[in-house]
């Protein structure tokens, strides 16, 4: 009776051929990156909590959670506003059972919680050209006036729902990130490279 | 150089010369053409027949607005019928050929249809057509459409790509001429982001063919400054190739980008055209205005032409039209053609102008050109297929002129291009000091600036434009625009209104829809008043240019006949696109296999390493049955799935059920409230099958829900409904019950869930899980559900539940792991003949065992009907309770779940026949219900079926008659239990 191997398969497992993808002269005009590795903790601040919910975001990530629209960062988790009195708590680098417990700790009483670690896969959209690609999937104006960096919008990508959030432009460009859910992923993969086709793309996977 | 190309001047590249063939002849053009430019330029006057008629036709207009001048472009699976050759620009290599002609364009046949003429009239097809009924579909309609009708589609899918984009900005401007460019530099200038959308490939509007000077500079340079000024501003984006089509709710504008309609074929990875969707908070109408014809005898024969459009060829394009012409004018503006002419080489023969005098510039250009100036009006042209030879016109007084020229400049002034500005049902209002129609009540947010707007002079377009992009910035929350308003001359607009002239052969409203001033008349004989009438009998203003030369004439003529005013006869409504849009743009990305987004349940790859077939269950992708080698047909793997769970154990990812977390203090009393039965005294640790009620009382949803913690419930859905159930529950949450502290989070995709069934079950999850862990009918009874860890040190959730019938769980784990499991099912199975199967198998053990699914919770059945009223509890309110209890819910005759058998067991059974009483005539009187779902029974060896039957229950043993009228079969059936399989139970409990 042999121990069995679970080893997790990323929802782009298939659907991602890192390397150059669509038109190939020229630099590439964005990157589209797979971020593995991540945990990601749904929170919903219970009936009348959600100051006691920020508080516990306070203790645990030094930073208010966001009550707005709008992507956070603390220490060792990004917060992502999903909606009112609610955020994703998005652990770059993978929690384990300990913070699953210090999560749980902290919130009891004040707000419920649902691992969604399983459920989402995360994409990286960058470069000079990501706003061209996104303007074809999606309605959000992310003109950098109107979605500053650390704005974020519970919106769709060509009729799936996602959580696109703006992270600190680099030195190509602007800088996107999205979750979605992982049986959406591949579909939403294959519409993205679509659309960054004529831009060319750098594909590619890495941890978050 | 071409026969008709001038010598010098115009905005073509005289260098770079472009290969095409017009109906299969080899011509040659220059970069800048447009296909019509290039045909005229090489004396190319015939393009095409007319609709009804077959009549010959030249260009018309230079612009989108062309009703005559269409084409067939490219070839194969491109082409493209109905195509404005005024539009098209030129590339080398475009392929483009006349329409509605046969054998060819000079020598068509059905131009005897010209001899029937006079039974051609409006309301022809009303009128001819209608006995003996039967033959329209099989004789006049094939009859018709042969010998009517313009191009020809393409009959292979379209090869090119089409996508749609949004934009954004604070100001959105259509058109580029002067009031379009100022409005842009000042809503630039102010700091706004501005988008400017062209329809044309090069920005300037008229001032590519009337030129004119702009604070002292030609007007070309102004352009050309704008433009470099507007380029170098980050926030405003130039669209050329882009026509704003339509105006709707909440600042939305569409908009065509015509991306690579000007090459023969897009350049990998680009799409041929691009449908924008633009948010913005203000708009600028600068369209500019139409120049509209007046009617007269022989006005369609090719080489008459709008008067503005000639000089957008001589002056533009360096193209003549006509090397000897007749300018027919009731206005200023028309003599501006006289100029262009004679500037360019060509001879003026004669200028008709329908006023009683003209200036004495005028009168000087005249003397200069060697020309006469007739006062009246063009009563005939001569000539044919090969254009103009001869034009008659009646003078004041009474004196008959006749010219020899080789083409006619028409101009009956102007119409603003009203239509952007009417898309939400602003009436144009007249003006009749400019004898045409201005924007009425406009959209919100709208500024109509420039000719659009009736201002014709160019100070004033440069005026109003500046002005309303100041306007839009402001209004969008920016500051003043820099800079001052550019200056022109105002140059006067006199227009004595003239709609058409008396003749004696055919005069020409809608060229397009061979709409004649006697056809206008006769719908007014025949009571077919109201504009929109007149356009439903005669298709005035149909059709791709939507009557745009041709509706203020129709309706002025009409307004003659009548008596009535043009302002009270009205226009027609106008309606978006504002020019014809390809389906292909409408769809976009949307097509073939991008259609919709695919979802794949997590344990989709293996399943395709294992030859699965798949099935489209929404936008799932499920695997159907597993087909293994040697299997001659689906039958036959199916059965084997099925035998081998009911014999040994098999298992089936079910991921695809909606999940959903429902969490807080009072899940318990909200899930008391959303299902008919009761959770909250559910145990932690068990599974309880639930059923949800609309607010009407009927099924909505059903599934089982597992008490995980104190405060914590796992909910599962149909995979029909799971979106629309979480919808539901959201709404009771925030909106039927906010005092409940609860929440709910979807976790479909977090959990990969399979379920694992037979006899076999445990022996092989004893493999799986943890020794540690006790599977025993004791530790882990029926309906159990609790956290197990797995070998291998995963933690898994494991539910003790049946939909087969057999011993079987289901066994969860988060959705990156739901490939490994698939993978170990099969490892930890293998000495037990572990056999994966798809929803087939799935569908055929649960009619087997009765088990009601989605043809039975179909939207008209109660909990009653489906057997389980018992679960409906009546110590608790919950949602459909007091509907459910109307007096039609609980009658007894209505239909009920039963199981239905073949009388014959070799027959096969077909779900949606119908259920008579034996013997019965089929008739609604008759019919007492129908066959719901079906399926060969392995274990019965024969087909079963359930139905929903009248006072079913009752009727155990009868035999009834099976009615299939699609099928045509007629055959008995006995109504039965709707268990078949093992109707103790003792499989699933064991």
């Amino acid at each position: 009776m042999a121990d069995f191997s679970w080893t997790p398969v990323s929802p782009l497992q298939a659907a991602l051929k890192p390397g150059r993808l669509g038109e190939k002269s020229g630099p590439a005009g964005l990157k589209l990156t797979e971020l593995t590795g991540f945990s990601l903790m749904q929170v919903q601040a219970r009936r009348g909590r959600w100051a006691e919910t920020e508080a516990a975001a306070q203790g645990l990530f030094g930073v208010s959670a966001p009550a707005n629209p709008a992507a956070v960062e603390g220490s060792g988790a990004t917060l992502v506003w999903s909606g009112p009195q609610q955020f994703l708590a998005l652990f770059p680098a993978g929690y384990g059972a300990d913070w699953e417990k210090r999560l749980a700790d902290a919130f009891a009483g004040s707000a419920s919680l649902s691992d969604q670690t399983g459920g989402r896969a995360m994409i990286r959209i960058q470069g000079a050209r990501a706003r061209d690609m996104l303007a074809k999937v999606c309605s959000v104006d992310l003109h950098p006036r109107a979605f500053a960096t650390g704005a974020a919008a519970a919106t769709s990508v060509d009729h799936t729902g996602v959580n696109l959030w703006r992270r600190a432009d680099d030195a190509e460009g602007a800088v996107f990130d999205l979750i979605v859910f992982s049986t959406f992923a591949g579909s939403l993969w294959h519409t993205l490279v679509d659309h960054a086709a004529e831009f060319g793309v750098e594909a590619g996977r890495h941890p978050a | 150089m071409s026969s008709h190309r001038t010598a010098s001047g115009g905005l073509i590249d005289r260098g770079h010369s472009l290969r095409f063939s017009f109906d299969g002849e080899s011509m040659t053009g220059q970069a800048g053409d447009t296909l019509a430019s290039a045909l005229i330029a090489n004396g190319v006057k015939l393009v095409g027949r007319s609709f009804k008629y077959h009549r010959p036709r030249g260009i018309f207009t230079a612009g989108s607005e062309e009703p005559n001048a269409l084409v067939e472009l490219r070839s194969g699976g491109r082409r493209e019928p109905n195509t404005r050759a005024t539009t098209i620009e030129l590339f080398d290599g475009l392929e483009a050929t006349s329409q509605n002609r046969w054998p060819s364009l000079k020598h068509d046949f059905l131009s005897i249809n010209q001899l029937a003429s006079p039974i051609f009239v409006a309301g022809f097809y009303y009128k001819t057509f209608m006995w003996p009924a039967k033959l329209w579909e099989s004789f006049y309609e094939p009859m018709i459409r042969r010998a009517a009708g313009l191009g020809r589609a393409a009959e292979t899918a379209d090869p090119d790509h089409y996508e749609k984009a949004w934009a954004h900005c604070d100001v959105v401007i259509a058109g580029s001429g002067p009031a379009g460019l100022t409005a842009a530099l000042a809503a630039g200038r102010a700091g706004a982001r501005v988008i400017l959308c062209e329809e044309d490939f090069v920005l300037g509007g008229r001032l590519n063919a009337d030129g004119g000077e702009i604070d002292g500079k030609p007007a070309r340079e102004w352009v050309a400054a704008a433009e470099a000024e507007l380029r170098g501003m980050p926030d405003v984006r130039i669209m050329t190739r882009t026509t704003l089509t339509g105006v709707f709710d909440g600042g939305v504008y569409s908009a065509l980008e015509r991306v690579n309609d000007h090459v023969a074929v897009p350049p990998e990875h680009q799409p041929r055209q691009r449908l924008w969707r633009i948010v913005a908070k203000r708009a600028v109408v600068a369209a500019g205005a139409l120049e509209r014809p007046i009617a007269f005898s022989g006005n369609d024969t090719p080489g008459v032409m709008l008067a503005s459009a000639v000089r957008t060829y001589v002056n533009r394009f360096a193209a003549l039209p006509a090397k000897r012409l007749v300018l027919f004018t009731n206005n200023d503006d028309g003599w501006k053609t006289v100029d262009a002419v004679l500037s360019a080489g060509g001879q003026v023969a004669a200028v008709v102008d329908a006023r009683p005098a003209v200036s004495d510039a005028h009168r000087a250009l005249a003397g200069k050109g060697q020309f006469a100036i007739l006062h009246g009006g063009i009563v005939d042209v001569s000539g044919g297929a090969g254009g103009v030879r001869r034009v008659k016109a009646a003078l004041t007084g009474g004196a008959v002129a006749e010219v020899e020229a080789d083409g006619v400049a028409v101009s009956g002034g102007w119409n603003p291009a009203v239509g952007l500005t009417s898309y939400h049902r602003g009436r144009p209002a007249w003006r009749e000091d400019i004898a045409a129609f201005v924007p009425g009540a406009l959209p919100p947010g709208m500024i109509v600036a420039g000719s659009a707007n009736g201002a014709f002079s160019l100070g004033a377009c440069l005026r109003e434009g500046f002005a309303a992009g100041s306007q839009a910035a402001a209004d969008a929350g920016h500051g003043a625009a820099a800079g001052n308003v550019p200056a022109a001359a105002d140059e006067p607009y006199s227009l004595a209104p003239m709609w058409h002239v008396k003749g004696k052969h055919k005069a020409f409203v809608d060229f397009q829809n061979d709409v004649t001033v006697s056809d206008v008349a006769l719908a007014q004989r025949e009571g077919f008043e109201s504009v929109e009438h007149l356009k439903r009998y005669t298709t005035l203003g149909m059709a791709t240019d939507q009557g745009k030369t041709s509706n203020v004439v129709g309706l002025a003529v009409m307004a003659e006949l009548t008596g009535k005013g043009i302002a009270e006869t009205g226009t027609t409504i106008y309606r978006p696109p504002y020019v014809p849009t390809a389906i292909g743009a409408l769809a976009g990305h949307h097509r073939d296999e991008n259609f919709h987004s695919v979802r794949l349940p997590h344990s989709h790859h293996w399943a395709e390493e294992q030859g699965a077939v798949f099935v489209d269950t929404g936008l799932w992708k499920r695997a159907q049955w597993y087909p293994k080698k040697g299997e001659k047909d689906w039958l036959e793997s199916v059965t084997r799935e099925v035998k081998a769970v009911r014999s040994g154990v098999g298992f089936c990812d079910v991921s695809t059920l909606g999940k959903i977390d429902v969490r807080g203090p009072d899940a318990g009393a909200f899930l008391d409230r959303v299902y008919i039965n009761t959770f909250s005294t559910l145990g932690v640790g068990k599974a309880r099958y639930g059923i949800m009620l609309r607010e009407d009382g009927i099924v909505y949803d059903d599934g089982t829900t597992s008490r995980l913690a104190e405060d914590h419930y796992f909910l599962t859905t149909t995979t029909a409904k799971a979106g629309l159930v979480m919808q539901h529950l959201e709404f009771c949450r925030q909106v039927l019950f906010p005092e409940l502290d609860v929440q709910l989070a979807t976790v479909t995709d977090q959990w990969a869930q399979f379920s694992i069934a037979g006899p076999k079950t445990r022996d092989l999850l004893r493999e799986l899980v943890d020794p540690s862990e006790d599977l025993s009918n004791e530790g882990f009874p029926f309906m159990a559900a609790r956290e197990v860890l797995l070998r291998g040190g995963l933690k898994a959730r494991l539910f003790r539940i049946s939909f087969s019938g057999e011993m079987a769980f289901e066994i969860s784990v988060p959705g990156r792991y739901g490939d490994a499991m698939a993978r170990n099912l099969m490892i930890a199975g293998k000495a037990f003949g572990v056999t994966p199967y798809g929803t087939e198998a799935l569908g055929v053990m649960r009619i087997e065992k009765g088990h009601v699914a989605g043809p039975e919770l179909n939207g008209t059945t109660t909990a009653g009907d489906l057997g389980l009223g018992k679960m409906m509890s009546t110590k608790k309110d919950y949602i459909g309770r007091a509907m459910a209890g109307r007096e039609a819910l609980v009658a007894p005759d209505r239909q009920v779940v039963v199981g239905v058998k073949p009388v014959d067991k070799g027959r096969r059974l077909r779900s949606g026949a119908h259920l008579l009483p034996k013997d019965a005539s089929p008739s609604p009187q008759t019919d007492q219900g129908y066959v719901t779902s079906v399926c060969y029974s392995p274990m019965l060896e024969q087909w079963i079926g359930l139905g929903l039957v009248a006072r079913g229950r009752e009727r155990h043993g009868e035999i009834v008659t099976a009615y299939d009228p699609l099928r045509s079969e007629t055959y008995e059936v006995e109504l039965c239990d709707n268990v078949f399989y093992d109707p103790e139970g003792g499989r699933q409990r064991g």
